[in-house]
């Protein structure tokens, strides 16, 4: 802890990480090596989650999101929903055979979220991929780093798989090194 | 939303009460050590009680509350619920217990970050709805990204230190005065040991009061809702000051913890480490204002 942290510690001040989005890119040239050499194929879905709220402010960003998403899966004919889950998280989910345009789209929702000043409310970006079950790879827009997640039934994972993509993906992917923030996401809508 | 206004007023006041404590304990060891205490003793005595209360801290406020830890599969919601705060707040996920009583209240404890704890009760969860819950989940992870607890556990040390001292002086005062006039060292260390538990126990009482607005701040921050968290206050402090006090008794000694007071009401505003209802809902209010306008 240096002495700025001691600091805001002693006096409460805590900070909510913002939303970087400069490494989210980096799945767009990792799909091959994925889809190629691990047999993993994307699914031509993919959603971004962010914090639902009652705000004024709040309700115009969204209006914005809903305004672009119209303009823009015009041009690259992507489909989108926006859904609520059971913890009032809002979902926009993105499909889309075309892996580049899901990529483009999702950046643009969240570059959105942050100019309206909601960075700080983004929860994550995921990407759905198949094998034998559904793999997720998950954007943390406050690390700046994918992790894989491959749940099997309810409430368990495939630890095996999971690590393996790490080691496989690394020098491709930025992932996440501190296993300890590969937060599952059970109750995902796609 | 707006960037987290300081607030120069509460700031000041918590380095001031931070020197304070501090300027206290050097005082009350450079007092005891002028007695004659022996300075082998008193650092093994430090040593080991500081040792025990670092490892040992988090369970004892779990064992003292009966709290149960739960795993994910016994309580999938609340997990996920934290989990998810958790990314927002860019904080590692602490461990999750749960209270079985129907007195609704929450708690963060842990010495850092990594090995935190936060404990909801059962009548916690089934009064709120789940962006109250939220809320006060925010509250309690604020709690542990400010470290409070662990300042708490270093400024409560020496004022429990000072509390045995007051308790055992009999044997301090056989080990150390022996050259001395021994009665009067004897007093003189009871009642400094007194005086540095006193004042060090109301300066505790009183950066806790404040750094209950900062975790009640970053709660409004991590769930972009104040309103949530008003609401989720209102309804908890109503339904406590219907729960009779011999329920809480025992845990009167954690209040510090809590996120409202077990025991409350005819307390002197000194004594007391939250500030008042009304306070904290005004000062959220003024946040509201601050994201919204």
């Amino acid at each position: 802890m240096g002495f700025r942290d001691m600091v805001n510690s002693v006096l409460g001040r805590s900070k909510v990480p913002e939303a970087k989005t400069d490494r989210l890119f980096a799945i767009s040239t990792a799909v091959i090596t994925l889809e190629l050499d691990l047999n993993l194929k994307p699914s031509a879905v993919a959603g971004i989650c962010f914090k639902a709220m009652d705000m004024s402010k709040y309700e115009n960003a969204r209006g914005e999101i809903e305004q672009l998403l119209q303009f823009s899966t015009k041009e690259t004919g992507t489909d989108f929903t926006i859904e609520k889950d059971e913890y009032n998280f809002l979902w926009v989910i993105l499909k889309d055979k075309d892996f580049e345009d899901l990529v483009t789209n999702i950046h643009m929702i969240s570059q959105t979220l942050i100019e309206e000043g909601f960075g700080e409310q983004i929860l994550c970006a995921v990407y759905r991929f198949e094998s034998k079950g559904p793999v997720y790879w998950i954007y943390n827009f406050k690390q700046g780093s994918y992790y894989p997640f491959a749940p099997q039934g309810k409430s368990n994972r495939d630890n095996t798989l999971e690590l393996r993509l790490k080691s496989l993906m690394e020098k491709e992917l930025p992932i996440e090194k501190d296993v300890g923030k590969w937060y599952p996401l059970w109750s995902m809508p796609f | 939303m707006v960037e987290w206004k300081t607030d120069l007023g509460l700031e000041g006041r918590m380095l001031f009460t931070m020197f304070l404590l501090a300027a206290v304990y050097l005082g009350f060891l450079a007092f005891l050590t002028y007695m004659g205490t022996p300075a082998v003793f008193m650092l093994l005595f430090i040593a080991l009680f500081m040792g025990a209360q670092y490892y040992y801290s988090d369970k004892l406020v779990l064992w003292t509350t009966g709290a149960q830890v739960v795993s994910e599969t016994e309580e999938p919601k609340l997990h996920e619920t934290i989990t998810r705060l958790c990314v927002i707040a860019g904080l590692p996920k602490p461990t999750v217990a749960v209270v079985n009583t129907s007195v609704p209240n929450a708690f963060a404890t842990g010495r850092g970050p990594k090995s935190a704890v936060v404990a909801v009760t059962t009548g916690l969860m089934n009064r709120l709805d789940q962006g109250e819950l939220e809320a006060v989940l925010a509250h309690e992870l604020s709690h542990v990204k400010n470290r409070d607890m662990a300042v708490l556990t270093i400024a409560s040390f020496i004022s429990t230190l000072a509390f045995y001292i007051v308790r055992y002086s009999f044997y301090f005062g056989g080990f150390g005065g022996g050259r001395r006039n021994n009665g009067g060292a004897l007093i003189a260390i009871w009642i400094v040991s007194i005086l540095v538990w006193i004042i060090s126990f109301l300066l505790i009482r009183a950066l806790s009061r404040y750094r209950e607005f900062a975790a009640d701040r970053g709660a409004a921050l991590i769930t972009g809702e104040p309103a949530n968290l008003i609401s989720a206050l209102r309804k908890i402090s109503g339904t406590m000051a219907k729960v009779p006090t011999e329920d809480l008794r025992k845990v009167e000694g954690m209040n510090a913890f809590f996120i409202i007071p077990a025991i409350s009401g005819s307390m002197m505003n000194l004594l007391s480490t939250h500030p008042s209802m009304e306070k904290r809902i005004a000062a959220l209010e003024k946040i509201q204002r601050e994201i919204e306008l």
